[in-house]
């Protein structure tokens, strides 16, 4: 009847088996940490060694080829304020966390994604685990990761990557899935080899599902990121939850703006991407 | 860090909140003192019973109307929210998700039935849901914590805003979907407006509606447990706490309990889809 005693006892086994796990699979978890944070750390410190125009200038190309000379230069004119509002770092940081998880989720989503595609079954075991993901509240993701990996971007990148996993298993199993049937009687009747058949029918017409995927994975992993400034992510997010334990109105508010601008600049290449591309 | 960077558009915005925070002063503290009061009631509501006794009445409730698998999947919810030692905070969470929901639908639901009617004003709010749904949650708690300071009232209007997108979009949608045979019917029957749209769209609609309810709250869940870093108490200050001090025996008592809300709100919303 002692819930009291119950809750010290059950702290109690959590601490003892966190301290078990740190002795003993500690080299695993500093491995695992060493390297997203050396990774994260490669991007990151070879995209601030390019001075902030170069970068506003291919970002600004990026976006004039896939949407327009307009959005072009409203990029290049938006990375240009992060930098003038001295926060250029802190949005490269940003930009990295989220590149650098969204390529994870995307080598640990995609393979996955290609065989729920071409298994009814597998598809159907895997649901209810995205379902599950997707339902709880991103910020208690943090909690497991800062447990085996502690406080920085490691546990940042950890966390980030279990949300934006199932956007991309999902959205990449629905593309190989709607392949029409046709097209594969087809590659069948010709006999097609199943390597050419994936390459050359079900790939090209599951790319804009797939594209989708990684828009939703990124704006999972934006979410993600900037709550993640609690753990010592660095970038953006870290300013706000600083400038916000300050109440550093004008901060917080400049990182906002920058966050905003930032997310667009990504959302709206990566959705045009996932429109434009037509199966050929 | 902050050595006057070339352009702070936060200068010109804090003075701004100065001076509301100055001359509106008795407006925000209206405001704050009307949802504290009734944040307070819900609350006390929930709380009037002891643990055992109110998830009693809930896996009841739930069995009454949705079965004994779905009563069954409530009392493991409640006993781990119980088992937890958290009880007091995860009623807090409940009674601010249920009244951040409640206002979001008050406000999304009528602009939703509008916005199906009238293409020109949907035009307009498209852009503006693109974009609240474009940036992240954490951003809505600035504006909210710049007004209102630490504590539950930001929190809630955080939520709120957060809230609307998803209930907006779906509630369009749901009376766009409402076959126009059905409509013309009414109007064949002489129908009044209001008797149409009661009788007959609503219940046409039923199932993309619920469907927004059930995005409504979930984001909501998420939005108030984010708001454990501003001081909104419940299960997001209890992970909080676990995260920044370490204490993980605490953050796993209050991720658990979390869950248990989540599934728990999830399901039985979900189950009323029928």
């Amino acid at each position: 009847m002692d819930l009291t005693d119950f809750i010290k006892d059950f702290d109690k086994t959590i601490d003892s088996a966190m301290s078990w796990a740190t002795d003993h699979g500690g080299l695993l978890f500093d491995l695992v940490r060493a390297a997203l944070e050396g990774f994260f750390d490669l991007v990151t410190s070879g995209l601030l060694l390019l001075p902030y125009w170069a970068v506003a200038l291919v970002a600004g190309a990026i976006a004039a080829r896939s949407l327009g000379w307009k959005a072009g230069i409203a990029t290049a004119a938006g990375l240009t304020f992060c930098q003038m509002m001295d926060l250029w770092s802190e949005t490269v940081e940003t930009m990295c966390l989220v590149l650098v998880s969204v390529l994870l989720a995307i080598l640990i989503g995609a393979p996955l994604g290609i065989l729920a595609g071409y298994r009814p079954r597998l598809s159907q075991s895997i649901d209810p685990v995205l379902d599950l993901i997707q339902t709880l509240p991103p910020y208690i993701y943090l909690l497991p990761s800062i447990a085996f990996l502690g406080y920085g971007p490691a546990t940042a990148i950890a966390a980030t990557v279990i949300v934006s996993v199932p956007p991309v298993i999902r959205l990449v199993a629905h593309g190989f899935r709607s392949t029409p049937v046709e097209f594969v009687e087809l590659g069948e009747a010709t006999g097609t080899a199943p390597r050419d058949a994936f390459l050359k029918i079900r790939l090209p017409f599951a790319l804009p599902s797939i594209m989708a995927g990684v828009n939703q994975s990124l704006m999972m992993a934006f979410g993600m990121v900037v709550i993640a400034g609690i753990v010592g992510s660095g970038g953006l997010g870290e300013t706000i939850y600083g400038a916000v334990r300050k109440l550093d109105i004008a901060l917080s508010v400049n990182a906002a703006i920058a966050i905003v601008i930032l997310t667009i600049i990504i959302d709206r290449i990566s959705q045009s991407a996932a429109t434009h591309r037509r199966p050929a | 860090m902050s050595s006057s960077p070339l352009l702070s558009p936060g200068d010109a915005v804090a003075p701004a909140i100065a001076w509301l925070n100055a001359h509106a002063h008795g407006l925000f503290q209206a405001i704050s003192f009307g949802i504290e009061t009734v944040l307070g009631a819900i609350e006390a509501c929930l709380l009037a019973l002891p643990a055992t006794a109110m998830a009693a009445l809930i896996i009841a409730l739930v069995f009454w109307r949705q079965g004994s698998r779905m009563a069954t999947l409530s009392a493991l919810c409640m006993t781990v929210a119980g088992l937890s030692g958290l009880w007091t905070e995860t009623m807090e969470t409940v009674a601010l998700v249920s009244l951040a929901v409640t206002i979001s639908v008050a406000i999304a639901f009528p602009l939703g039935v509008l916005a199906a009617r009238r293409p020109l004003l949907e035009a307009a709010l498209r852009p503006t849901l693109d974009l609240m749904q474009t940036v992240p949650p954490w951003v809505y708690l600035i504006p909210a914590v710049m007004i209102f300071s630490l504590g539950k009232v930001p929190a809630l209007l955080a939520t709120v805003i957060y809230g609307i997108p998803p209930m907006l979009r779906l509630t369009i949608l749901a009376f766009r979907q409402v076959p126009s045979e059905l409509v013309e019917l009414g109007a064949a029957t002489g129908a009044t407006t209001f008797q149409t749209l009661t009788k007959i769209e609503i219940p046409a609609a039923r199932k993309t509606l619920l469907l927004g309810l059930n995005q409504c709250i979930l984001l909501s869940l998420a939005m108030v447990v984010l708001a454990g870093l501003v001081g909104a108490g419940g299960l997001g200050a209890e992970v909080t706490r676990g995260l920044t001090r370490m204490e993980m025996g605490l953050g796993l008592r209050s991720g658990l309990s979390i869950v248990a809300v989540a599934i728990f709100l999830d399901r039985v919303t979900r189950r009323a889809l029928g």
